[in-house]
């Protein structure tokens, strides 16, 4: 087994050793479908887009929940000094806890299907639209991820971590919203519009959840995913000295 | 085998490690000694590549932790201080993750597996979750981690830390039963446990090495003359009078003793055998002899000593 696959094993295995996990995909789960039936049955339209039109919110308080524990707990009980004298590389042991987590909320994810599978029985929805929106809500999640992960190594205590996760995802998120970068560009001639371009994640979201395919928005989640995750490789490495 | 040179290490404005250095060959064993917060535990996180040094160099095996950290990890077994232990899996789950992590696989991970479990006394909690068992399975487990992949060289920060006695002398005869194949290094702040492991030791405080070398030999270079104890029944201040003229004794100081008798410690240079005179004295002057003894230096001793010593010497050097 690769390096990175042994300690996806184990941290995958450790979501599923205490019942938080469980919690976790079950509040994942009513509180999506429910969110998303409400309104379903008034409007009855058999598309998913007010589904995947929450989840960047929602995902802003579920994926730093699932991602604080992962270097933060290591450095509270010890187990980090374990990992760091592994013969293996430091971004060998972060990609492993990054799939680890990835993989749990693709389970999480994975609940959700009964949607489409309804819709598709109840009526004709536009099956492209909902492949990008799941496309869509991976790679958002992905980016989540990687900001989460990040954070969780800069601080010792993970509700800490939980916090400057949520925050920095939340940050994200609102510079990519118009009404944001309008009232920042009243600030500073332009540089609202260059944020929301540069890192806002709704437009490049928003267009895969029309199932539109583009390189564009593509390349935006997973640059930006690298970008953090390559940011906490080198804290990896930076830590020793 | 571990060559340590002129290492320093800062944490902001403290200084952890200040110029250490020190050798040590395959298979001999070390036991680092210092008062908590000396630089035991940094020293050793730098050998095994955990921390990196500001300045000076480390070599395992002839290999360089700052070229080559994957490889000198890969020869190190590595107890931390804190049990490094995932306390949601079961002893046999860690064990298995953490032999995996270190490229063992099939035959090789179910043989190593029980060859620790056995060496490391763990065959009645294997199936257990770590965080049910008691502190000194969870240092056994700890132990066990560090040697699953049968390293050359044993890094164990604090190993009996929290230990009974019967299982202190459980670690104990575990390291011993290993030295001989490996190298080992153990940090201990209490004393006591180093002289039936090893005599090789080297001492720390504030960050400098202050000794290193054998135990008798840090013992007199530390202490510098021998301590007898002796008694006669006799009025004390005759028997002090008879030491004082003696000659050959440096010190003469009386003690507490039981009723009746005039007790005293003295002392005398190593080389100056003062038993036999001290033994005539009480024929020559008709007194009975109560007590006659060398009293070796504890460890303790040698340390507090030396650490004096050290701290004398630094405050000189900062006027």
């Amino acid at each position: 087994m690769s390096n990175t696959g042994v300690i996806f094993r184990r941290e995958f295995a450790a979501y599923f050793n205490s019942p938080i996990a469980y919690i976790f995909i079950i509040v994942f789960l009513v509180l999506n479908c429910g969110l998303f039936m409400t309104p379903f049955f008034l409007a009855q339209l058999a598309d998913m887009r007010d589904f995947f039109g929450n989840l960047p919110l929602f995902l802003i308080f579920f994926i730093p929940a699932v991602t604080m524990r992962l270097w933060a707990e290591d450095k509270r009980s010890g187990t980090f000094e374990l990992l760091m004298t592994l013969p293996m590389k430091s971004s060998e042991v972060m990609l492993g806890k990054y799939f680890a987590a990835m993989a749990f909320y693709v389970v999480a994810l994975l609940g959700t299907l009964p949607i489409p599978i309804m819709l598709a029985l109840l009526g004709n929805p536009d099956l492209g639209a909902v492949f990008g929106g799941y496309l869509g809500a991976l790679l958002l999640g992905g980016l989540y991820m990687a900001v989460g992960i990040f954070t969780s190594g800069l601080l010792r205590d993970q509700i800490s971590a939980f916090i400057l996760g949520m925050l920095a995802c939340f940050a994200l998120f609102l510079v990519g919203v118009p009404a944001v970068s309008a009232t920042i560009d009243g600030w500073v001639g332009g540089f609202g519009s260059f944020l929301q371009n540069a890192f806002g994640l709704m437009p490049h979201y928003q267009a895969l959840q029309r199932g539109v395919l583009e390189l564009g928005d593509l390349a935006y989640f997973l640059g930006l995913t690298a970008v953090f995750l390559v940011l906490n490789a080198v804290w990896l490495e930076g830590r020793k000295y | 085998m571990i060559e340590v040179r002129d290492v320093t290490k800062r944490f902001g404005a403290t200084v952890a490690l200040d110029g250490v250095s020190f050798r040590l060959d395959k298979g001999e064993i070390l036991g680092f000694l210092g008062p908590n917060g000396a630089g035991k535990s940094t020293a050793m996180k730098i050998v095994t590549t955990f921390l990196a040094p500001d300045a000076g160099t480390v070599s395992v095996d002839g290999i360089d932790v700052l070229r080559n950290p994957l490889e000198v990890r890969s020869r190190i077994g590595y107890l931390p201080e804190n049990h490094p232990l995932y306390v949601d899996m079961m002893v046999h789950e860690y064990l298995q993750f953490v032999g995996r992590a270190r490229g063992l696989a099939g035959d090789e991970l179910r043989r190593r597996l029980e060859w620790v479990v056995e060496a490391c006394g763990l065959g009645s909690v294997f199936r257990k979750p770590i965080n049910e068992l008691s502190k000194g399975f969870r240092q056994r487990t700890g132990l066990a981690q560090a040697l699953i992949h049968d390293p050359e060289v044993l890094i164990l920060d604090e190993p009996t830390s929290g230990l009974d006695p019967l299982q202190i002398i459980g670690i104990r005869e575990l390291i011993q039963g290993l030295a001989r194949t490996k190298t080992i290094i153990f940090s201990t702040h209490i004393l006591q446990e180093v002289s039936p492991v090893t005599d090789r030791v080297v001492i720390i405080n504030g960050g400098r090495i202050i000794a290193d070398g054998r135990i008798g030999e840090l013992e007199r270079a530390a202490m510098g003359r021998n301590r007898i104890y002796v008694a006669y029944r006799a009025p004390a201040a005759e028997v002090e009078a008879a030491l004082r003229d003696l000659g050959g004794l440096h010190e003469v100081r009386p003690v507490a003793g039981r009723e009746g008798a005039a007790r005293f410690e003295v002392r005398a240079d190593f080389e100056h055998d003062m038993l036999a005179p001290l033994s005539r004295l009480a024929q020559s002057r008709g007194w009975d002899l109560l007590e006659l003894q060398e009293a070796p230096f504890s460890l303790e001793d040698t340390f507090i000593a030396l650490t004096r010593q050290s701290g004398a010497s630094r405050e000189v050097s900062h006027v």
